[in-house]
């Protein structure tokens, strides 16, 4: 039983509309607990039930991601009785609020395009959600929101997320950043598949309603 | 004094309503559509408005006490809505505006129901959660427009509540929510949440499943109006999450559903968070709110030539500039 598992808890990293994100640890291992809590509005029956498939989903996700060598955080248990995920703790600042992003880019598109060419998407791009570690290390977190199975649309969705994310960031870098970015993209899914997906972005903006956090 | 007249005909309900600059509300007159079975049908409906039009604008300038010359501008909804509605309503307002030579006014149905929601409230810069039978959306008044933070991929919650009450036999809401009073087991049904978008015709698919199977009535429609109301919740709360706000204002006909507001109620209170919904009265369609907002409009100069007054069945709350927003 996880509970017997002699988790410390040592501090709150982030309050989300939907989890609770903890740093803990565990025989010495800094790990992170990502607890989808009880809401109070819902009817107990129907509040486990979606907590524990979202737990499951996410989870899946990111063992499917970590297997081909993706880099997200690593799964180490999954509590689907309290619907809490315990994984790596990772090393890192917010691109957001990284003093050098542009070293980044070319990196982040290479890596977004190698997941989107698995039919996978993150759901929720922003630069909130992408750790930069030291040297050129990237890595994406939260993937509460991912799909598998995605179309060309959710791809745009995450390019069109990123780049707005980017320009409320550092408005006077986003434009280099972006193109930095989807030279990367396009090194690892090709010139025209690019191109196609970069339409898209131009339709979902035109329509203007995804808006990103700052 | 400036005073509007605005008159609603989207679906079932043909709405006149009176409004003054100072927020007052003088009339508010509703001729509604019932068919004896099924579901609205928009030719019908049309021609259950244009015999109600004139006794519906008679009462409004007599409960408001006011002459036709004495209205400064016309207003009438613009879409989104059914064509044959719209269109019975649009003409009834060139009319109107063309015999008294008044400036005509285009009003998006979904603002008039957020901005007469703001009137009588007074609750300040919102997340708006709209839903009634043909809308559900998540809002906000963002750089002078509202924005659709979420909204429905497919039918309006109400839409799907509606139509299940029907195929039930027990009529559509409030039906259900009251049959689900009755009920004491929760089925599982879809629960399809996608970031701040949600999709119901799964839900009314598999609920009525269920009704096939002989499960009691009381039942599914505890199980479905739960399952609806806690997805509406979940990403409205998503929405005052990601914009940071501490107010939120419920607005459309299934702003009357009482489950809905509890629910909402407890989410806003366990964030610290407050609640305001629309009275009844101005819940459902009303030709008050596309007069107030008529009123709003014409503050900023918003007109529109009769030759460009044409509906909109598909129009968007993006589309419009809220300009008369600060």
């Amino acid at each position: 039983m996880l509970e017997q598992l002699d988790f410390l808890e040592n501090r709150v990293i982030r309050v989300g509309a939907e989890a609770v994100i903890k740093e803990i640890s565990w025989k010495g291992l800094r790990l992170v607990a990502k607890h989808r809590v009880p809401k109070r509005y819902r009817t107990a029956e129907i509040d486990e039930r979606v907590r524990r498939s979202r737990t499951l989903h996410e989870a899946k996700i990111l063992w499917h991601l970590s297997e081909n060598g993706q880099p997200v955080p690593l799964v180490l248990f999954i509590d689907l009785a309290n619907s809490i995920i315990y994984m790596q703790f990772l090393e890192g600042v917010e691109l957001r609020s990284h003093q050098s992003p542009l070293r980044y880019a070319e990196r982040l598109g290479e890596i977004v395009a190698s997941m989107h060419s698995m039919d996978v998407v993150h759901g929720d791009l922003t630069l909130a959600n992408i750790l930069a570690g030291e040297d050129t290390g990237l890595w994406l977190v939260d993937f509460g929101l991912s799909a598998f199975n995605a179309d060309l649309e959710e791809k745009a969705v995450d390019i069109h997320l990123l780049e707005r994310s980017a320009a409320s960031a550092f408005p006077d870098k986003s434009r280099e950043f972006m193109h930095l970015f989807l030279r990367g993209y396009s090194r690892v899914v090709g010139r025209e598949k690019t191109s196609e997906i970069l339409e898209k972005v131009k339709e979902i903006r035109s329509r203007g309603r995804y808006v990103v956090r700052g | 004094m400036t005073i509007v007249l605005g008159i609603e005909s989207t679906a079932h309900t043909f709405g006149v309503g009176v409004a003054t600059d100072e927020g007052k509300i003088l009339a508010n007159i509703q001729k509604i559509y019932r068919p004896a079975k099924g579901g609205i049908h928009p030719r019908e409906a049309a021609q259950h408005h244009a015999a109600k039009a004139a006794e519906a604008l008679e009462e409004a300038f007599k409960t408001a006490g006011i002459k036709p010359s004495d209205i400064d501008a016309v207003a009438f909804s613009q879409g989104p809505g059914m064509g044959p509605c719209l269109r019975t309503g649009a003409t009834v307002a060139r009319t109107i505006a063309t015999v008294l030579g008044k400036p005509l006014i285009g009003v998006n149905h979904g603002i008039a129901h957020i901005e007469i929601g703001k009137l009588v409230t007074g609750c300040g810069d919102p997340v708006v959660l709209y839903v009634a039978g043909g809308n559900t959306l998540i809002t906000a008044l963002i750089n002078k427009r509202y924005r659709i933070l979420g909204e429905t991929l497919d039918i309006a919650a109400g839409n799907c509540l509606d139509s299940f009450g029907i195929t039930a036999g027990i009529g559509p809401m409030p039906a259900p929510e009251i049959k689900a009073g009755e009920g004491d087991t929760i089925y599982e049904l879809p629960y399809r949440v996608k970031g701040m978008d949600v999709s119901f015709s799964g839900i009314l698919t598999a609920a009525e499943k269920l009704l096939q199977q002989g499960k009691p009535i009381p039942n599914v429609c505890l199980s479905l109006t739960e399952t609806v109301y806690s997805m509406l919740t979940e990403v409205t709360e998503r929405a005052l999450a990601m914009l940071d706000r501490s107010s939120l204002l419920l607005v459309g006909g299934l702003a009357r559903s009482r489950r809905l507001y509890n629910m909402l109620e407890t989410m806003c209170r366990d964030r610290g968070a407050r609640v305001y919904v629309v009275p009844d009265e101005y819940a459902g369609d009303n030709g008050a709110m596309i007069a107030w907002t008529g009123l709003l409009m014409l503050r900023c100069g918003a007109t529109l030539p009769v030759e460009q007054s044409h509906v909109k069945p598909r129009m968007r709350i993006d589309e419009v500039e809220a300009c008369w927003s600060s």
